[in-house]
């Protein structure tokens, strides 16, 4: 067989995992996916190779830093095979890594499933947002992609056009604060449940630009918050930023739903905090604590040793999403983590070693690179 | 600057040399007294503290080193130094260049390492104070070392009217071209070896990168036997603990490299290999990145702002091309990065 059709058929084992036609298990799917690439990755050969030991569980599968995808061509594909390439952006490790996929359905299918789960609450239609820049074409941006897929799905009005300025509200002048009284307006009028996506540092923006005023939203509005300040001007704790953005636009702070995501990611986690979700109704959580999909699990590992720590206690986050088929199925973050009752527990990035002496530290390094 | 005014200065440096020399002397009380506190606080082995010591503490300067020191330092009303941790033969430098500067030196320790400024002040008593905060006035100059972080907050919280000479973060390289024996290699790569080791690789010279200019496969035995030549001298000079964080970032490393290219075991450390173009800083701890480059000089040049020290062995029109065009890393052989003359900061991207 193969690579193409081995990865479409993986590709559509896991499509049905998804959907809950389980004639596989997690696990079974993590090591035949890890088996895949294992034969066509050379440097995931060799990553495998170096623990000394068979893969015989999902704890055992190493994960790809996420550096790697900055210094080499993670996926297994060739690059006319690409379908969508995705790029990091904006760390404080300045260059750019690659995520290319070469069968977009399965990134489309986990987005969209585990995203209606998280964000939609009712049955009204709904009207979709996004404080942030217009997308670019071709997608550049896997939050980008996410969103403007968001906003054809959840609205149901069938092949839309997303590319208007209505629906991306940061433009050059920042946050577009009319448009999104606009929005609010038409939500309000039609009765629709209105959904603004947003990254944590355009919340900033928009509150900095309201200047202690309010812009009341429809009481059902919910608004997606994700990603970090990425080294921005400004940051605010996560629960300062939560009731702030609650206060500005007269909502509860529980309509406010943190996603976390990644570039070299396929899936995405939430938190289950909007009432009405298929995510709350099923477990009611914390903000702070983000729901995995059935397709995604996190393995804390201590940072030295990598290996997994006991459950409670504080690792980084190895990720294995089976939507990354083509790529890389484990992802090593230096994202701090626990898991706690409901979910994984977000502790923010572990720190680079301070230096001692005056031997250039690694973060010091790349941001000057960057320059 | 007079005869005089010369002499006060050389006469100032004299008593820091001879505390210097006391304290390297393992067969002397304060040798081994030093030795002893030196590896509480610098983190490196017992063997690490002897084998920096005997190597790097600069005891018999000669009188051209000292003159270009005395002669390239400005007065001061009261010189100041602010000391970085761990690589603690810097403090001898640094306090050096502030006697050469004025009569009256105050230097405010690494709270990490705050031991070696104490030893050279009990061997030369009244010839600088220790203080547990520095305050400059106008006129006064401060020498500060450390990342520049660091310097960045020292810089804004400085009264108006003092100079500030900072010397802040960077790393160091080797550059390999030209044909050389068998045991030429070995011997450069020998003296490699000890440049990294020393100070567990912490110090801003400490090579971090090695560039090659020869085929791939001559590239990855060079990486191979870097990385025995390491781990032999981990045996007679062991590395000393690494933090929880240095560890961390010491996996992320390897299995990035693993995923890139190749790793070598090196000792408790790791060479590892790349394809050309494709820098990697690994994390201090004895680690080395090997890179194969056809064009030294443009391979470097983006780096610049970074680079304290290259060490370079090959042809020496292409050695004087790298001095050109890395003006402000000291340009040296194999072997001697961790031994720069003793002739001014270290650190000459300022200068």
């Amino acid at each position: 067989m193969t690579r193409n059709a081995r990865s479409d058929q993986l590709h559509q084992s896991v499509r049905r995992f998804a959907t809950g036609e389980r004639a596989h298990s997690f696990s079974d799917l993590a090591l035949r996916i890890t088996a895949f690439q294992r034969e066509y990755s050379a440097g995931f050969a060799r990553l495998c190779q170096s623990r000394q030991r068979p893969i015989e569980s999902v704890d055992d599968i190493p994960g790809v830093p996420c550096d790697a995808f900055r210094l080499a061509r993670v996926a297994l594909q060739p690059e006319d095979e690409d379908r969508l390439r995705f790029y990091t952006s904006g760390t404080t490790s300045g260059a750019r890594g690659l995520h290319a996929m070469r069968v977009t359905e399965t990134y489309r299918e986990l987005a969209l499933q585990f995203g209606r789960a998280a964000l939609l609450s009712n049955e009204r239609a709904h009207h979709v947002v996004a404080l942030a820049p217009q997308l670019d074409e071709p997608p550049t941006s896997s939050l980008g992609h996410m969103m403007a897929m968001f906003m054809v799905d959840f609205e149901q009005r069938g092949d839309i056009d997303v590319r208007t300025p209505e629906r991306w509200l940061i433009g050059e002048q920042g946050v577009d604060l009319k448009g999104l009284e606009r929005a609010a307006a038409r939500a309000s009028e039609r009765g629709e449940t209105l959904l603004v996506l947003a990254t944590s540092f355009a919340l900033v923006g928009l509150l900095d630009a309201l200047d202690g005023r309010e812009l009341p939203l429809p009481g059902s509005s919910v608004v997606m918050q994700t990603g970090g300040f990425k080294g921005k001007t400004r940051e605010i704790e996560a629960t300062e930023l939560r009731a702030s953005v609650a206060r500005a636009f007269g909502i509860a702070a529980t309509q406010i739903v943190s996603e976390y995501g990644m570039t070299e990611l396929t899936s995405q986690l939430y938190e289950a905090t909007v009432p009405g979700t298929a995510l709350q109704r099923e477990q009611h959580g914390n903000p702070g604590v983000y729901r995995e999909p059935p397709w995604l699990r996190v393995v804390p590992v201590d940072p030295a040793t990598l290996e997994p720590v006991a459950s409670g206690e504080v690792g980084i986050a190895r990720i294995i999403d089976l939507g990354n088929i083509d790529s890389a199925v484990a992802i090593q973050t230096q994202d701090r983590v626990r898991r706690v009752d409901g979910g994984i527990e977000l502790l923010g990035r572990a720190a680079g070693a301070p230096p001692r002496g005056c031997s250039l530290a690694i973060e010091e390094f790349m941001t000057a690179r960057a320059r | 600057m007079s005869d005089f005014e010369y002499e006060a200065r050389r006469a100032r440096l004299e008593p820091l040399l001879e505390s210097a020399r006391s304290l390297a002397d393992a067969s002397t009380e304060r040798g081994q007294r030093a030795r002893e506190r030196l590896i509480a606080s610098s983190g490196l082995s017992p063997q690490g503290v002897d084998f920096a010591l005997a190597r790097c503490l600069e005891v018999a300067p000669n009188e051209l080193e000292i003159a270009a020191l005395i002669r390239s330092t400005p007065t001061a009303e009261v010189a100041h130094v602010l000391l970085s941790a761990n690589v603690f033969v810097a403090a001898h430098r640094a306090i050096a260049i502030a006697l050469a500067s004025s009569a009256r030196v105050r230097v405010r320790p690494s709270r990490r390492e705050p031991e070696m400024a104490e030893l050279l002040l009990a061997g030369a008593p009244g010839s600088f104070q220790i203080v547990p905060e520095l305050a400059p006035r106008a006129g006064d100059r401060l020498w500060a070392y450390g990342s520049d972080e660091t310097l960045d907050e020292v810089a804004v919280t400085l009264p108006p009217g003092v100079a500030l000479h900072a010397h802040g973060s960077g790393f160091g390289v080797a550059a390999l071209a030209g044909p050389h024996s068998e045991s030429e290699i070995s011997t450069l790569l020998i003296a490699l070896a000890e440049d990294v080791a020393l100070f567990d690789q912490r110090g801003c010279v400490s090579p971090r990168v090695l560039l090659v200019d020869a085929p791939p496969a001559q590239v990855a035995e060079l990486a191979r036997e870097l990385a025995r030549e390491l781990a032999q001298l981990d045996q007679r000079v062991p590395r000393g603990p690494l933090t929880t964080a240095e560890l961390a970032e010491l996996a992320k490393y390897r299995d990035t490299a693993q995923f890139t290219g190749e790793v070598f075991e090196a000792g408790l450390g790791f060479v590892t290999l790349g394809q050309a173009g494709n820098w990697l800083l690994p994390p201090t701890g004895r680690n080395v990145h090997v890179l194969p480059s056809s064009d030294l000089v443009a391979t470097l040049l983006p780096y610049r702002p970074l680079l304290t020290s290259c060490a370079f062995a090959g042809q020496p029109d292409l050695g004087l091309a790298l001095r050109r065009a890395l003006s402000g890393a000291r340009i040296c052989r194999f072997g001697e990065m961790q031994r720069p003359p003793f002739d001014g900061p270290v650190d000459l991207r300022n200068s």
